[in-house]
């Protein structure tokens, strides 16, 4: 279930463009306090301009109830991130490396129920190789560089990353993978939820064992113990119940549990 | 690169897009209906929608006409990007 959003509004400070953001408006330090104390709930809070920052900052006195967040927007830090993350389990600022989603498409995405399968930052984490990518409830997920496989166009290129179509792209450079994707495979939830808006899935064992080998790039002779004739077998549905180690070989390859091939 | 279907005015203007990205879901093969925060997955063996969620109904005619005329063109675009899965 989505958080509640609150949108810190400073009087004389109004932004336009959030004017249509379905949020609970803060717009006095009383307000803030009184929401800090009283909200017992998750909330996403957005700080839209370098004022909204201001009057949060000066209204933090004590810790916040429940899973709290904070999306700052065209506002720049001055204060030590660290300050915030005392007080909000995520803080999303704009730098520090962070892309952010340009700003019309940030507030469609914030505003979007399902706002948590979209990606509104991202960055580039050179010593590991991995791209992290914010979701936007704001929660972080690490995908290697490894996941994004070359394309005969070329490869990705992470010095040129970006958020693009209100966070259902990621972009870097020429290349650009779906967020579908990405969720598809890192968030087993999302998985679950695709496959039921799923019109007509081949719901069988072999059915998703084919979907995971061909999300993972991998052919029928790619798994050592199990020929290519028997993962043929498996998934046309000629082997109803594979054998146990079977399925173990299989699920090692994968890179998931046994248990998780039937979600895909 | 990511191949873009080009969409007939005046949806294009209006933000809809059409688009085989560089790292999909791969099975089954497909085209991405892109509006805003929303999405689409038409098959290209289906030659169908893939799922009924977001509707499928509010996807304007024009641009599935788009899609049905150039349908050639799409598989042929998928086939170059995902060989390991070709329509």
């Amino acid at each position: 279930m989505n958080e509640h959003l609150i949108l810190i509004a400073p009087r004389g400070h109004a932004d336009r463009a959030l004017s249509r953001v379905r949020a609970r408006r803060v717009r006095t330090k009383a307000d803030i306090k009184t929401t800090l104390e009283r909200f017992q709930g998750n909330a996403l809070w957005i700080a839209a301009n370098e004022a909204a920052l201001h009057l949060l900052l000066s209204s933090l006195t004590r810790q916040a109830q429940g899973d709290q967040r904070l999306l700052v927007l065209h506002a720049r830090r001055r204060e030590p991130s660290h300050y915030l993350h005392a007080f909000f389990r995520h803080v999303l600022f704009a730098d520090e490396g962070i892309y952010l989603l340009p700003f019309d498409e940030m507030i469609e995405a914030i505003d979007s129920p399902d706002r948590a399968d979209l990606f509104v930052g991202a960055s580039f984490a050179g010593e590991t190789d991995s791209v992290i990518l914010y979701r936007g409830d704001l929660e972080p997920l690490v995908v290697p560089l490894t996941w994004f496989r070359k394309r005969p166009d070329g490869p990705p290129d992470p010095s040129r990353l970006a958020v693009a179509d209100f966070g259902q792209t990621i972009r870097l450079g020429k290349y650009e993978a779906a967020a579908d994707a990405i969720l598809y495979d890192f968030d087993s939830d999302y998985r679950r939820r695709a496959k039921k808006r799923a019109i007509e899935t081949d719901r069988s064992f072999g059915g998703a064992l084919r979907r995971v080998r061909l999300q993972k790039g991998l052919r029928r002779g790619d798994f050592p113990g199990v020929t290519a004739k028997e993962i043929a077998r498996i998934e046309r549905g000629e082997v109803k119940r594979p054998h146990a180690h079977t399925v173990a070989a299989v699920a090692e390859r994968l890179g998931v549990s046994p248990e998780e091939i039937a979600d895909f | 690169m990511a191949f873009a279907l080009e969409v007939p005015e005046p949806w294009a203007g209006r933000g809809w897009k059409v688009k085989i990205r560089d790292r999909e879901r791969v099975e089954p093969p497909h085209v991405t209906i892109l509006y805003k925060t929303l999405a689409w997955r038409f098959g290209l063996r289906s030659e169908g929608f893939l799922d009924k969620v977001p509707e499928p109904g509010n996807v304007p005619i024009a641009v599935l006409d788009e899609i049905r005329a150039n349908l050639p063109l799409l598989r042929t675009e998928w086939d170059r990007m995902y060989p390991e899965n070709p329509v």
